[in-house]
């Protein structure tokens, strides 16, 4: 259900890292991902609230209504230890998984 | 706040379900608007900003429903709005949900209550402390032959065991009680060592108990009440301990009283238990004792066999004068199988495999119900799909549905089984412990196990249904009705239907012909217009034998010229199936060869007047005269059966035999051959030795006697009554007619053939209704189909005739295969049958054209909806 340029996996370390600063409502971390990527990755908004919902289901991520900074109440998601933890290793995998992609790509 | 409202606000709380709808809900508004606001800066009017926003999100609620599945959701949380979601569409079908609850409920009530049946009877263990260390003693011939013992044996026994930690025995038997100076009333009573309490482990309520001193010959009568005995006829049992009791005129005093809650004791239920005298017995015989021993610790069941072996080779050179069956061996029988006996674990099993078939054949139906109800709902169904809900979703809608039916067709059918049960008792008497059936916590579980499995069988095949096949084609499929899938899968069920409705309708079948060709057994006897009275004489005043036969031949004269009977005789065992006493003999010109077994006929003592009361003809020779008189010359009269049996060349007239085993006894000689008189059940064979009372003379016997008129009636057994009181005022009498007893013998075959034809009818019943069900759905989706065939000129017949051979196809397979299940299974009926074998074919070609007759007119009256289809409007129409 991810957009077909987003590997599977991604979106979730995508979301991570968004709210890895400090907690953001949904809409931000989809519009945060689109301009990040510079448009590369455009997630969906049908595959980001599943994402986020199960992100949260596994309790790597945490909810909390506060205000938002237009004045309504909204839902901001933030990482929990076990969420940051779990960044950390996702992006190290990554890298690694990513370097070596790379790497092969490049030998000629 | 209202206690109902506080309660909401709980559970509300509690499962934080609303919580989360609200907050799924907020979340998307909030998204939705922020999303609206940014395409708005960006220069888009706000209509199609809100469009292009909610398009980008795939949907409201195609999205929340997408998040509801990724948060799991499940099972647990979502269970209780599946269930409520389930009974809502329940609600919106009365007639399906009504119906396949009550079918269900059927089967399951059915199931549960044979469940409880076999529970009281087969399962659960006796009320004795480790009742599994307890058996019964038998007298073992072969493995149909086993008897009880006779006082050799149990002395034989009590002193050379080593297998048990305890041993006693006891003797069934009636007499004449009385207490103070009520009258007297016949009542069973046991005679009983102090051994065959120790070996129940069975305390009294007051007093004491029977102990070894009582036993010596000679020892003061004592006897225990039962709890009921004792607080009739004393008001509590303390009282009763101490009190004269009067038995058949003898004084006993009782010693104690047994708890309230014992009443049977090894699978007998007398009114009192009085001490039985170890006499030292003159021969090996007669075998009426019952033994019971307690298995010591460690000794296995085997090494008592080895050990009651050697007793019985031990005491065989000893006793061989009037005991000649030397293979014959003393054997424990496990106590619960002794008082379950061969017979009632094979009926409960017999109720138990023809409610199991109710069963299935009740949740097939159900599945079929519901497969014709989901493509009666696609149009719903592709709504949902639309709206987003997932295929695991719609399953779990299926689920829901199931569950909740189960569970209702559970509680409804606990309450069936309740009723059952109560009437269980009396519908099924003979079957032993059925007295202790109730509807009770296990039923509860059974019926509610019963209720799941159903639901969960059911929704099997509507599952695979719906999951098997993309949903987008239960859209596309819309028009056409079904898929394939579904549609064979309807078809199986409703051939499964008749497949096993057939076995159980030929079970039925069998049974019903059994009981019918049973009941036109000449019984030997013409029943009607003839009353008897069972009397059993008081030893004491009766121990002079000529005292026992001057009592009986006063009383036959004096019934004769009573002015109501014409005719009246004596005899100590009443047909059809009180065979009081069967006896070995040995022909003294056939005998038995060494090793085997002697031939054990129903024997008794009779009176000329007998013969004369119940119209038994006399075929050869000569009835008793005065001179019969035992001695040197005993005589005797055989059945034609006996006759034909051992000499078929004819001649049994004046051939001789050996009694009871007695080498040393004069031998007996025949001296008249009777017409055949059943005393062993209609369904048995016919054989019967008589000797006059002057050499057998039964301390209990009937009196039988011809009423004038045609009709027994009140008036006859008062006059009986009084002739009797007349001649002694302490004797009790039973009473009752032979046509009665003849009734009565044909209970246990008309409750089975009952039973299993009620089941057989509930099974075509409903695999009628199903395939009803199936044809009436098939003539829906196929309404335009054959409104253009009407209007191309098909005639209604015809198209009747179209789907009546359509749904005729699944009955037939159906029968086929239910054919096939019928011969293999009538096998196991065979016990149960008479004069007809277990695969008959008339029986099967009866039992199929029935169930096919019905299957027609279900299929017809389904297709008559065809018929009435107006072409323009099915074509025209949607």
């Amino acid at each position: 259900m991810a957009g077909s340029d987003l590997y599977t996996g991604t979106l979730d370390l995508l979301i991570l890292k968004a709210v890895s600063w400090g907690p953001r409502h949904g809409y931000a971390i989809g519009r945060w991902i689109r301009e990040t990527t510079s448009d590369v990755l455009n997630v969906q908004e049908g595959a980001l609230y599943p994402a986020l919902h199960r992100l949260e289901r596994k309790r790597l991520l945490e909810e909390e209504w506060r205000e938002s900074e237009t004045g309504r109440q909204a839902k901001y998601y933030s990482l929990t230890p076990a969420g940051r933890t779990h960044l950390r290793a996702e992006r190290r995998r990554w890298e690694e998984y990513s370097g070596a992609v790379a790497r092969a790509l490049a030998t000629t | 706040m209202s206690v109902f409202s506080h309660l909401r606000e709980r559970a509300r709380a509690l499962f934080g379900r609303d919580r989360m709808e609200h907050d799924l809900d907020d979340e998307m508004r909030f998204h939705i608007e922020r999303d609206v606001e940014e395409r708005v800066r960006q220069g888009t009017d706000p209509v199609t900003a809100r469009r292009a926003a909610v398009m980008a999100v795939g949907g409201v609620e195609q999205q929340k429903e997408r998040v509801r599945d990724a948060r799991g959701v499940g099972v647990l949380e979502n269970l209780g709005a599946d269930l409520r979601f389930a009974l809502r569409a329940l609600r919106r079908d009365p007639i399906f949900s009504v119906a396949a609850a009550l079918v269900l409920a059927l089967g399951i009530g059915a199931a549960s209550a044979v469940y409880g049946i076999a529970d009281a009877v087969l399962f659960a263990s006796l009320p004795y402390p480790e009742p599994d260390r307890i058996v019964r003693v038998y007298q073992k011939y072969s493995n149909d032959n086993m008897f009880g013992l006779s006082m050799v044996d149990v002395m034989a026994i009590a002193e050379q065991q080593h297998s048990f930690s305890a041993f006693g025995v006891m003797r069934p038997g009636s007499g004449s009680v009385s207490a103070a100076n009520a009258t007297p009333e016949q009542r069973g009573i046991g005679r009983a060592t102090s051994g065959f309490f120790t070996v129940l482990g069975v305390t009294p309520a007051a007093g004491r108990l029977l102990q070894p001193s009582d036993e010596t010959p000679g020892a003061p009568q004592v006897m225990v009440l039962t709890h009921a005995q004792a607080v009739r006829w004393f008001g509590a049992p303390e009282r009763a301990v101490g009190q004269a009791v009067q038995v058949d005129a003898v004084p006993y005093t009782v010693v104690g009283v047994l708890p309230p809650n014992v009443t049977n004791l090894a699978g007998w239920s007398p009114a009192m238990w009085a001490a039985m005298p170890l006499t030292p017995p003159q021969r090996r015989g007669p075998f009426g004792i019952r033994a019971f021993g307690r298995l010591k610790d460690g000794v296995t069941m085997e090494s008592a066999t080895r050990d009651l072996g050697s007793i019985s080779e031990r005491i065989f050179p000893i006793w061989k004068s009037s005991f000649r069956d030397s293979t014959s061996r003393l054997t424990p029988v496990d106590l619960r199988q002794a008082i379950l006996g061969a017979e009632s674990p094979r009926q409960v099993g017999l109720l138990a495999a023809g409610v199991f078939l109710v069963l299935l054949v009740a949740v097939a139906n159900v599945a079929m119900l519901m497969l014709v109800r989901i493509s009666a709902r696609e149009p719903e169904l592709a709504v949902r799909t639309a709206l987003g809900a997932s295929r695991w979703r719609l399953g779990r809608l299926l689920a829901g549905e199931s569950i909740v039916l189960g569970a209702v067709a559970a509680v409804l059918g606990f309450a069936l089984a309740v009723l059952i049960l109560r009437l269980a008792p009396s519908f099924m008497p003979t079957l032993p412990r059925i007295s202790n059936v109730s509807a009770n916590a296990r039923v509860a579980v059974a019926a509610a196990g019963a209720g799941l499995v159903s639901a969960v069988v059911a929704m099997i095949s509507p599952m695979l249904s719906v999951l098997g096949r993309p949903v987008t084609s239960i859209v596309a499929d819309r028009r056409v009705g079904a898929g394939k899938r579904t549609d064979r899968m309807r078809s199986v069920l409703v051939a499964t239907e008749f497949g096993l409705a057939l076995p159980l309708l030929f079970g039925a079948g069998l049974l019903f012909n059994s009981f019918v060709r049973l009941q036109r057994v000449n019984p030997g006897f013409n029943p009607d217009g003839t009353v008897a009275v069972s009397i059993g004489l008081p030893l004491a005043r009766y121990q002079d034998p000529a005292a026992g036969l001057r009592f009986w031949r006063e009383l036959e004269s004096r019934v004769r010229s009573a002015a109501a009977f014409s005719t009246a005789g004596v005899s100590s065992n009443l047909p059809p199936t009180d065979a009081q006493d069967i006896n070995n003999f040995d022909l003294k010109d056939k005998p038995v060869p060494p090793g085997g077994n002697e031939h054990l006929p129903p024997w008794m003592g009779a009176s000329n007047g007998y013969f004369e009361a119940l119209a038994i003809p006399l075929i050869e020779g000569r009835l008793f005269t005065p001179s019969d008189t035992g001695g040197n010359f005993p005589v005797a009269i055989v059945s034609q059966s006996w006759a034909k049996k051992y000499y078929p060349e004819g001649g049994a007239v004046g051939k001789q035999f050996i009694s009871g085993g007695c080498t040393t006894c004069p031998l007996m000689t025949v001296i008249g051959v009777v017409g055949d008189v059943k005393y062993m059940g209609l369904g048995s064979s016919s054989d019967a030795v008589y000797e006059p009372l002057t050499q057998y003379l039964p301390s209990s016997a009937n009196l039988v006697a011809r009423v004038r008129g045609s009709t027994p009636s009140a008036g006859s057994f008062k006059a009986l009554r009084e002739i009797v009181g007349s001649m002694d005022p302490q004797i009790a009498l039973v009473e009752t007619t032979l046509r009665d007893e003849v009734d009565r013998s044909l209970d246990d075959p008309r409750r089975f053939a009952t039973i299993l034809g009620s089941f057989a009818f509930t099974t075509v019943l409903l695999a009628s209704v199903g395939i009803f069900g199936l044809m009436a759905y098939t003539v829906r989706t196929r309404r335009r189909e054959i409104g253009v065939r009407m209007a191309l000129g098909a005639q209604p017949g015809s198209v009747v005739g179209m789907i009546v051979a359509r749904g005729m196809r699944y009955a037939i397979a159906g029968s086929v295969i239910g054919i096939g299940i019928a011969l293999l299974g009538g096998r196991w009926l065979r016990g149960f049958l008479f004069g007809v074998g277990s695969t008959d074919p008339a029986t099967l070609a009866l039992v199929t054209i029935t169930l096919l007759t019905a299957a027609t007119l279900a299929c017809w009256f389904a297709a008559r909806r065809a018929a009435r289809i107006h072409p323009v409007e099915a074509i025209a129409g949607n």
